[in-house]
């Protein structure tokens, strides 16, 4: 999804900022959303600042967006390791590069 | 109700009203819990003190644990957790619990990336559980009883709890209908490429796979 949507925009995107958030996503905005996750979840900087450069570079409303995604996934996440839906090995496979690119291998729990 | 104190930013309406009616369903009596029950469930589940309550909310520990572990380490859940649950409390209570768990991190998640406090839990309504519980359901290597599908029916066991927590995709991401498109955006807000990796990120950190 992430991959389509950044292709159907015409975005040079970099997956390897969702390894690393020091690296340009090529996505407007892109590494302002990344820290707004990691100041949320890891604690790395206050919020204050990534605020200010959500609103400052994309307009308030993408803030709003941001949280609120933001909070569906804290759902969906759960979501997923309570009823601990199976991941279809087709998916796995077919994803390996990405798998491996991204260091995710750890997370196909059994 | 759900002004957001602490946002640097008005929230949209769709978002608010999806939120105050979702207070209004923790408060009014589920399939297997009542108001009370529900809505004492997650105040201690936000101290961290599901697992320690349990009895007084009328759920056993291991039930109450999972409620614990669900809302504050999601990446410790796992298939043991979950059925040592189902097997002291059943699997409907089960769904319930992790139906409501999960709701309630969605809209607290919002607030705290918002910066803004908590919205206080509701004052409960009376009445008796529903007993409205799926039939036929069958665990399908899964920790719990589901139909076949994606995560999105997931919490079917419990079909009016199903059907609430499926509505709260279209304020907080997206309907179904715009999931099918790779360039939708909000105007003014975010395209799906923005939306995309923040929900990345969010997954990562929380070891999901999906």
């Amino acid at each position: 999804m992430l991959r389509a949507s950044s292709s159907a925009f015409e975005y040079g995107l970099d997956l390897d900022a969702l390894r690393d958030p020091a690296i340009p996503t090529g996505v407007p905005g892109g590494n302002l959303l990344l820290r707004l996750v990691d100041a949320v979840l890891v604690r790395t900087e206050p919020l204050e600042p990534v605020h200010g450069g959500i609103i400052g570079e994309l307009g308030p409303e993408a803030l709003v967006d941001a949280a609120s995604v933001f909070g569906n996934f804290e759902m969906m996440n759960r979501v997923a390791e309570v009823s601990g839906i199976p991941i279809p090995q087709q998916g796995i496979d077919r994803n390996q590069g990405l798998i491996d690119r991204l260091d995710i291998g750890g997370f196909v729990k059994h | 109700m759900f002004e957001f104190r602490g946002s640097p930013v008005s929230v949209r309406p769709d978002l608010r009203f999806a939120y105050t009616s979702l207070w209004g369903h923790f408060s009014r009596p589920g399939p297997t819990l009542d108001g009370q029950q529900r809505v004492a469930l997650l105040t201690s589940v936000r101290d961290r003190a599901a697992e320690e309550t349990a009895r007084t909310v009328g759920i056993e520990h291991p039930l109450g644990l999972l409620a614990d572990t669900l809302y504050h380490d999601p990446t410790t859940v796992d298939g043991d957790l979950v059925r040592s649950a189902a097997d002291a409390s059943g699997d409907p209570a089960t769904v319930e619990v992790a139906a409501l768990v999960s709701m309630l991190s969605s809209v607290d998640g919002t607030h705290r990336a918002l910066g803004a406090d908590l919205e206080p839990l509701p004052e409960t309504s009376a009445g008796n559980p529903t007993g409205e519980i799926a039939e036929g359901l069958k665990r399908r290597r899964t920790h719990l009883p589901v139909p076949p599908g994606p995560i999105p029916v997931m919490f079917d066991l419990l079909p009016y709890e199903g059907a609430v927590y499926q509505g709260l995709f279209g304020p907080q991401y997206m309907t179904g209908w715009e999931m099918a498109l790779d360039t939708f955006r909000r105007s003014p807000g975010l395209d799906r490429a923005q939306m995309e990796l923040v929900s990345s990120r969010t997954s990562i950190h929380n070891e999901c796979f999906y």
